[in-house]
């Protein structure tokens, strides 16, 4: 089968490889696996043979793959706003069906099945797996081993496209690794202002953790940086406590914390559905309970 | 300039219903507006408040079966008139269930052409349910529109338009022209909660629902479909800690988080 993998990194075309090779596991076809890298340097083996692009608008990306390379019975992408955006033109061109974010393969009864996130974490799809296809794959999913082929190198020019790139803007980097810390307090919108979340790093410092935050607090009001964005387009949680203030608990949200030992909500509205989804709820209002509880906290300390 | 807005009635998150079995149970979990597509339609209501033109919603039934959902669909449409929408259209028919967003995109093309034909076309960046991320691109194709995903400002002059894109890394600024299929991000505005007199006013809108007889199509172009659909299965302790006094619930609270080892004082 030929596979198509292609990607803005190195570890983009090893995530795709990864899936790749799972899926030559299970189906026992060989694949024949070409590589296509836009805006930087290959630095990867495992494929035979690499094209490379210079940056450039999603419509050319997906136009010079076509024009490069015919007969794809699989087009494998990273899970990014652009992997997606190219997956899609393919698909749409070719029309071929498309399954984004696999994150899991496996074979029932002599099938394979592809399996994807759907209601913002809450529920799995699955897919029996067809060619040809098109995939995208998030990161880290899946790691491809035994990486022998040199790849020949190939550069390829931009084509025309409809669509122009007049400036790019770079967001900050954010210097915090809320998926590493052991404990992340989480604001939400139930916090009024930039000031206030002052307390929930009170808090976060009190009990070892991190700040983390809904994606409105980060991506709409800026009030914190989006290496602070917990959900399914953000980070995940994995430590032992996700402490969340002000947060009502959609599935977008709160799935990315499933992995957490234990969940705290505090929320003023019984009804809120991060109930559902906790393990100690207080229903009261954040600005009377929080401050008493960093005060319990300090008088514990003495 | 007339102006057409895509949105789909999704399976509410937080109301999920399953059988022992583990399957979503579709049929008794409610649908609503899917998030996203609320910006959608608030983001072309400041459009033609700018260009002037008509509001179309369009939207499909993907979820059934159709007797039960098409009360919550027509739902969803209303809001979306609330919203600032004129005109709404929907495909509702038995035939498309289950619906993939292959055949979504073939069959709402169809609708589009065959009612207000609108030049710019604005829906979510991904819906609530499936977050498929795929119809404005696949619609964009079957109308031979050009597409911008992922937008965070939309900027219109004569016959182009700028978009902003909200990617990971960097906002990119681009350029294409119409007519076109743009896909907005939940950060483009705020929508507000339409108002009492709002959702009155939506009632006497126009809103028309066909089948795929009525668009002269015989087959859905359906690609690919999932073969089954699982809850995830969610086991927390559910605890609420009640007392009179925030001083003890605080204090509660933390004895119950030094004993799961979570917190040390
Ligand atoms: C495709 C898609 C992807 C998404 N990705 C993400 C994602 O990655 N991350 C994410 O977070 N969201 C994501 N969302 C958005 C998500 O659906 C919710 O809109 C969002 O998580 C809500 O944020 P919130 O809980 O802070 O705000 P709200 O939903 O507005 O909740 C605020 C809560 O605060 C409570 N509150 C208010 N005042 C007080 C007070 N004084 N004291 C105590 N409680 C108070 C309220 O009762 C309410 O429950 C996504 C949505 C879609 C459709
Ligand atoms: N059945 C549908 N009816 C109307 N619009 C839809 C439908 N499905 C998807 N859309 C639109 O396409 C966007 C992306 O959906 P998806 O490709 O499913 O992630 C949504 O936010 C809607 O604007």
């Amino acid at each position: 089968m030929k596979t198509v993998i292609y990607g803005f990194s190195t570890e983009d075309l090893l995530d795709g490889l990864g899936l790749a090779q799972r899926i030559r596991e299970l189906s026992g076809e060989e694949l024949e696996t070409f590589g296509f890298i836009v805006g930087a340097e290959p630095d990867v083996d495992g494929f035979d043979v690499i094209y490379k692009m210079g940056y450039a608008p999603t419509d050319a990306i997906s136009k010079a793959i076509l024009e490069n390379i015919s007969d794809t019975d699989i087009f494998i992408g990273p899970a990014t706003k652009n992997g997606t955006d190219i997956a899609t033109r393919l698909s749409a061109e070719l029309d071929y069906p498309m399954i984004t974010e696999v994150v899991d393969v496996d074979k029932v009864d002599d099938e394979i099945i592809l399996k994807r996130q759907i209601i913002g974490g809450r529920g799995l799809a699955y897919y029996k797996f067809v060619t040809p296809i098109t995939l995208t794959v998030p990161r880290k999913k899946f790691q491809p081993s035994k990486l022998d082929k040199k790849p020949e190198v190939k550069e390829v020019s931009i084509p025309e496209a409809k669509i122009r790139i007049i400036e790019e803007l770079p967001k900050e980097k954010g210097e915090v690794d809320i998926e590493a810390a052991e404990v992340v307090v989480g604001v939400g919108r139930g916090f009024k202002s930039k000031e206030d979340i002052q307390m929930a790093f009170e808090l976060a410092k009190l009990i070892g953790g991190e700040v983390g935050c809904s994606r409105p607090i980060a991506a709409d009001f800026h009030w914190l940086g989006e290496d602070r964005w917990i959900g399914i387009s953000g980070k995940k949680i994995k430590g032992k406590l996700y402490f969340a203030i002000g947060v009502s608990g959609a599935p977008q949200h709160i799935m990315a914390a499933g992995d957490a030992k234990i969940i705290v909500a505090v929320n003023k509205d019984k009804n809120a559905p991060i109930f559902k989804y906790a393990d100690y709820g207080v229903v009261a209002d954040l600005y009377q309970f929080i401050p008493v509880l960093i005060d319990r906290l300090k008088k514990r300390r003495g | 300039m007339d102006i057409g807005v895509l949105v789909k009635a999704s399976l509410d998150g937080n109301m999920i219903r399953a059988d022992p079995d583990g399957r979503i149970n579709i049929e008794n979990t409610p649908l609503l507006i899917s998030e996203y597509d609320r910006n959608a339609v608030v983001e072309a209501a400041r459009i033609k408040s700018e260009v002037g033109g008509k509001i179309y919603v369009y939207t499909l039934l993907t979820w059934g079966p159709t007797k039960k959902k098409k009360k919550e669909l027509e739902n969803v449409v209303r809001e979306a008139l609330a919203l600032g929408g004129d005109e709404a259209y929907a495909v509702v028919d038995d035939r498309v269930i289950p619906c993939d967003v292959t055949s979504t995109a073939y069959i709402l093309s169809n609708l589009i052409k065959k009612f207000g034909n609108p030049e710019l076309i604005l829906a979510g960046e991904a819906s609530m349910d499936m977050l498929s991320s795929q119809m404005p691109i696949r619609l964009a194709r079957h109308l031979g529109y050009n597409v911008v995903t992922f937008a965070r400002k939309i900027e219109l002059s004569d016959n182009k338009i700028r978009v902003t894109r909200d990617l990971e890394d960097k906002l990119e600024v681009v350029e294409t022209s119409l007519p076109a299929v743009i896909s907005v991000t939940g950060e483009i505005n705020r929508p507000k909660l339409p108002t009492l007199l709002q959702i009155r006013k939506a009632f006497a809108k126009p809103f028309k629902v066909v089948g795929l007889d009525e668009l002269e199509l015989e087959d859905t172009g359906r690609k690919i479909s999932y073969s089954d659909l699982r809850l995830i299965t969610i086991t927390r302790k559910n605890v609420i800690i009640e007392a009179d006094k925030l001083e003890d619930i605080a204090d509660i609270l933390i004895d119950k988080l030094i004993e799961e080892g979570v917190v040390r004082v």
